[in-house]
């Protein structure tokens, strides 16, 4: 469902962040529908930068982007059809409600809700219903969180893009949302979640790409390894 | 039916700008200002069609009271013409208070026309004319760039525009949808101050409307229409290039300080020292200079009067010009002042020339300046631009000439042409002659001759779409959401 | 401390770039008020020559009657432009530097306009005034609507309460630090104009850079009020822009709209119209009453007898005083209601600073409504004085070639009328003190809150 073939992404030189290495160089990786894959590595590894690759907001310098077969760089609107998104930190308009806000968000993805389905999406997402009709201005990041995954679930999307998407919650709405995780990959959604948390990679993933400056330096399947073997190992790699 | 994402954005974007109370502060503020103007503008176009009117009507009375006299202290006691003003110049006053009001025709000169508001104004007319037409052109696009800052600019801030992007929506989509939401904010003032528009030119009216009339009116308001929606995507492009609502802000305010305060003295300075005008004094001079070297019928040896004094003579086969069977004088006359008043509007053309050069060349930075042609094509469809002036002043000079001419054929047929001695009384003729003259009418060009003036702004206009439209494409596939 | 603080200013690329372009429009409005006072310059030279001509001549083409002579002679009289109106050209390019009249009726001559290009005088001039009063305050806007929010904003703020030791002297120091830099483009620009414009150092310069101060000094006080509100930078845009559209565009333009409905003028067109009569309606009437009516004004020229003939210059000039004396009335309400607009327009200004500065700065040039209403009257006087000449020379049927033309110059006005600096500097000043006691109070709630 996603794949990158031979991508890679050099910034203008002069530019914020560049570099003379590439920030992402040469990377190759598939994950099929229903298989979540965990990105792990040091800020700056390159993790952030395949996201913004798949989503289109950046073009590559060679290689390619594809999801569903089909180049993001010469399908963006298609591309991003399949795509659901979820930041590190949500942000959406503060002076509309959680409801507001789905509606509006799905409604230009092109799908129509009832007022109940999409409380049972937010719901689903695990926000709890007295917020719904509060304004997002005064939900906590973790609520924000869960109104962007209710939007990604209102999308119906094939694949789903995950960028630290656990960071500043709290332990038990990130166990929430792993499970919501696991739910969606069995589901048959394709997953790729750039992450710092070994231990929440190792509970969701299928499997786990460890990521140093802009390669793709180790792939590994989390059935075979425990929790710490892994710390091991990427504390080695990177 | 789900909505497409462009109206989505368009009303979510609507609902966003109003949402803030501030907005509805400004809005109601602009529109009580609007009132104001448009009741003191209808107040003092009231009073001085009044005026007009009066004094009108009384030097027609004045002229039609002269009793028996002899034509020739006719021409000299002269009509006057008064610059009526046009409907719409409720709307867009343009050039008019600095635009003489009433002209003093008599034979043998070419008086100025005199009596222009800003020669009795203190300083403060210089700071602009309070109209509908200021609060659209100047303000309007102000309060649209203050709003518009924020368009894309706040989006791509909070972060919301990734998610924006990664729903499906597509950069023209976005662009179009922001933009129509804000014109629709932009509508709402523009809306009620083109009806009131409407209304006043209606009022002014006293009837129903030329096709003319329509025609102007209907043609502002699509140019005005087109403006704000310039302005709306200007606005939102802008927004879109920056990182920040604020820089974007002041990329929007200081691009309005320069196009509507700085840019257009700038170029019509340039445009006056480039073509440089004649003082008054050098202007009288040279037309002094051409008539005594064409004929100077105030020089009694003047070659060119000798030459048509033989040639009729010898044409009648008399040897003075008392035995001639007309008016001799009269004769004179019309040829002195057919001689004067064709080197006068040949002068007056070169002058004329010159202030359209001066003018022609601030038209063309329009290409630079949209807002220089909006106010020109609004100043010309109001009737109160350079064009509706020139033609008065040359409708009052060719009935100047009419009349004096007039004057001079009623001496030549019906006065005695033989030496008066001088206590005798002058020759009169009948006071029933004077009815023959007919009243000034200042007649208006019409729409299709304004637009044929006015093409370099209308082509401007077309030159800012189509800019607009290809950046808009260029920002369409250039811009990302990072 | 005052240096760094400069430096940290003076770097920001938006700083440089708004010095530049203000300095930039300061020296092209310096060339333009050059430029206008060497057109002013060519023109007179120009009246000059042209009249010893056209008397020269006249005097040849007429040698035989002095009243037909004078039917055409014209003289000129010039308000003199000081070297200042390039700094304010005000309304002298509206109003004509040079009456040229006949000693025929006066009214029918007072108000004739010069030649001008409309669009010109729509657009306006970008002369200094226009930079001072309009660009100044944009400028003062920009340097300092963020001044305080900024810091807050960035979060500086913390660590600069934490640190100064006098809070409200580290506010002063980063309000000082603008004042001085917009003070010191103003001193840069005035400095330059007088080699530019040939300025002379005198009171006028002194009270026109005072004016010019006492400008700047309001607007830095209302940026200074705004800051004291502790709205974030936005809000202070948006209040201050806000601000500079009412002071420069809106409150004037409505001000000057109830100017016209308030003192509406028809009496300038009553005037020419009952002139034209006045003088025309005579030609039918017997001349010993005209004549009466014209000794009854003059009597010193009681002596001329009216000769028999039909027409006579006595009477002619008789007919045309008379248009003058009936319009006299019109006339007076017209003159009477120009002062009060201009007196109106003075009082409104006590309370608008950009109406006071620019009215100010053209009283001091000698460019506004006043110099115009005053160079009428002296056109008034002149012209009298010029009938009181020649009366008794046509009356007495005095010889053309008798009259030393050549001595008929061009004379000059020159307005002397005096200055106020009280009323130019005082409003200002009190002003922009009252909104530094205001700011000071709001700033001292809130000072040491973050």
């Amino acid at each position: 469902m996603l794949q990158a073939l031979n991508l890679t992404k050099r910034y203008p030189a002069g530019a914020a962040g560049a570099a003379d290495r590439p920030a992402l160089n040469n990377l190759n990786l598939t994950i099929a529908p229903g298989e979540i894959f965990c990105l792990l590595g040091q800020n700056g590894a390159g993790k952030t930068t395949t996201i913004n690759l798949f989503l289109g907001f950046l073009q590559p310098t060679a290689g390619q982007a594809l999801v569903g077969g089909l180049s993001v760089a010469e399908h963006p609107l298609e591309t991003r059809r399949l795509l659901a998104y979820l930041p590190e930190t949500v942000m959406l308009y503060p002076n509309l409600t959680g409801l507001e806000n789905l509606d509006f968000f799905a409604s230009l993805a092109g799908f129509r809700y009832s007022a109940a389905e999409r409380r049972d999406l937010l719901l689903r997402a695990g926000l709890p219903a007295e917020a719904h009709a509060r304004r997002v201005g005064t939900y906590s990041k973790g609520m924000r969180q869960k109104v962007g995954i209710a939007i990604a679930l209102a999308k119906q999307a094939r694949a789903l893009l995950l960028d630290e998407p656990t960071s500043g919650l709290d332990p038990k709405a990130s166990n929430e949302f792993s499970e919501l995780l696991l739910a969606l990959g069995q589901a048959g959604t394709a997953i790729l979640m750039a992450t710092h948390d070994i231990f929440r990679a190792k509970e969701v993933g299928t499997r786990i790409g460890i990521m140093r400056e802009g390669q793709l330096v180790e792939t590994l399947p989390t059935h075979s390894l425990t929790a710490s073997e892994l710390e091991t190992i990427y504390l080695q790699t990177v | 039916m789900p909505l497409s994402p462009f109206r989505l954005i368009a009303r979510h974007q609507w609902h966003t700008l109003l949402r803030e109370r501030a907005v509805w502060l400004l809005l109601g503020l602009v529109l009580l200002v609007a009132a104001y103007a448009a009741a003191a503008g209808w107040t003092t176009y009231r009073q001085q069609q009044a005026t007009q009117v009066h004094y009108q009507q009384q030097a027609r009375r004045d002229w039609l009271s002269n009793p028996d006299k002899h034509p020739h202290r006719m021409a000299h006691y002269g009509h006057f013409a008064f610059r009526p003003r046009a409907p719409l110049s409720l709307f867009d006053g343009g050039m008019d208070r600095f635009l003489g009001n009433a002209i003093f025709l008599e034979a043998h000169r070419q008086n100025p026309v005199n009596f222009s508001e800003a020669g009795f104004s203190t300083g403060l007319l210089r700071f602009g004319d309070l109209s509908l037409a200021l609060l659209l052109q100047v303000l309007l696009p102000l309060l649209l760039f203050f709003l518009g800052a924020g368009t894309v600019a706040a989006d791509r801030e909070n972060g919301t525009l990734r998610l924006l992007l990664t729903q499906g929506v597509s950069w023209p989509q976005l662009l179009l949808g922001k933009a129509a939401g804000l014109l629709a904010v932009g509508l709402l003032l523009g809306v009620p101050l083109l009806a009131l528009t409407g209304g006043l030119w209606l009022a002014a009216q006293g009837g129903a409307p030329s096709l003319d009339e329509v025609l102007r009116f209907g043609l502002l308001t699509l140019f005005y229409g087109l403006y704000l929606a310039l302005c709306c995507g200007v606005a939102v492009l802008v927004s879109a290039a920056s990182r920040t609502a604020r820089t974007a802000l002041v990329g929007l305010i200081g691009g309005w300080l320069l196009l509507t305060m700085v840019l257009p003295r700038a170029a019509q300075a340039l445009g006056s020292y480039v073509y440089a005008l004649p003082s008054k004094t050098a202007f009288q001079t040279a037309i002094q200079a051409d008539i005594s070297r064409q004929g100077d019928s105030h020089n009694p040896d003047d070659p060119h009067y000798q030459a048509l004094r033989d040639s009729v003579l010898r044409a009648h086969g008399v040897a003075t010009t008392d035995q001639l069977p007309f008016n001799y004088g009269g004769y004179v006359m019309a040829e002195g002042e057919k001689i004067s008043a064709g080197i006068y509007t040949r002068h007056y053309r070169r002058l004329l020339d010159t202030f359209r050069q001066q003018n022609q060349f601030a038209r063309s930075v329009a290409f630079l300046d949209p807002y220089l042609a909006l106010k020109n094509l609004s100043m010309a469809l109001a009737g109160t631009d350079f064009l509706a002036y020139t033609r008065f002043q040359q409708q009052a000079e060719a009935y100047r000439y009419a009349l004096a001419q007039q004057m001079n054929q009623l001496q030549i047929e019906h006065i005695p042409n033989r030496k008066r001695p001088p206590t005798e009384k002058d020759h009169t003729i009948d006071r029933a002659y004077w009815q023959r003259v007919p009243e000034f009418r200042y007649q208006a060009p019409t729409v299709q001759q304004v637009l044929r003036a006015e093409w370099v702004s209308v082509a401007a206009f077309g030159f800012w779409g189509l800019l607009l439209l290809g950046l808009g494409r260029r920002a369409a596939t250039r811009l990302t959401a990072l | 401390m005052l240096i760094l603080l400069f430096q940290s200013f003076l770097r920001a690329t938006g700083v440089r770039l708004g010095l530049g372009f203000l300095l930039a429009a300061g020296l092209i409005s310096l060339l333009v008020g050059r430029q206008f006072l060497d057109r002013q310059q060519r023109h007179r030279h120009e009246v000059g020559a042209a009249q010893q001509a056209e008397l020269r001549q006249l005097a040849q083409f007429h040698a035989k009657e002095m009243g037909l002579m004078l039917y055409y002679a014209q003289f000129g009289l010039v308000n003199e432009t000081p070297p200042l109106a390039g700094l304010s050209i005000g309304q002298r390019d509206v109003n004509p530097a040079v009456q040229r009249v006949t000693i025929r009726g006066l009214e029918a001559q007072k108000y004739d306009a010069d030649l001008h290009n409309p669009t010109n005088l729509l657009l306006g001039n970008l002369d200094f005034s226009f930079v001072l009063v309009y660009l100044f305050p944009l400028l003062i806007i920009a340097f300092t609507y963020s001044a305080v929010s900024e810091e807050r904003e960035n979060g500086t703020w913390r660590l600069v309460a934490v640190q100064s030791r006098y809070l409200p002297g580290f506010l002063t120091q980063l309000f000082a630090v603008r004042l001085a830099v917009v003070l010191a483009v103003l001193a840069a620009l005035l400095l330059l104009a007088v080699p530019v414009l040939g300025l002379p150092l005198d009171a006028s310069l002194g009270l026109f850079a005072g004016t010019a101060v006492g400008y700047v000094l309001v607007w830095f006080g209302i940026c200074f009020w705004v800051a004291s509100l502790g709205k974030a930078s936005g809000t202070n845009a948006m209040l201050l822009v806000t601000a500079w559209l009412g002071l420069l565009l809106v409150v004037p333009a409505a001000v000057n709209q109830y100017l016209l409905v308030r003192y509406p003028l028809p009496e300038a067109l009553a005037t020419t119209v009952r002139q034209r009569k006045g003088y025309h309606e005579k030609w039918d009437l017997p001349q010993a009453p005209t004549v009466a009516r014209f000794f009854a004004h003059y009597p010193q020229f009681r002596h001329f007898p009216l000769p028999a003939t039909s027409f006579n210059w006595l009477w002619y000039y008789a007919m045309q005083q008379m248009g003058d004396d009936e319009s006299a009335p019109q006339a007076g309400e017209l003159r009477r209601k120009l002062y009060q607009r201009e007196a109106a327009s003075r009082q409104l200004a006590l309370l608008l600073p950009s109406l006071h500065a620019q009215l100010g700065l053209n009283d001091l040039a000698r460019s506004g409504l006043g110099n115009q209403v005053r160079f009428l009257d002296e056109t008034s006087r002149f012209h009298e004085q010029l009938r009181l000449y020649f009366y008794p020379r046509i009356f007495g049927e005095q010889p053309v070639a008798a009259e030393p033309w050549d001595r008929h110059r061009v004379q000059v006005f020159t307005d002397r009328a005096p200055l106020r600096p009280a009323g130019l500097l005082l409003p200002p000043l009190l002003l922009a003190l009252l909104l530094a006691g205001l700011g000071w109070r709001n700033f001292r709630r809130h000072l040491y809150q973050l």
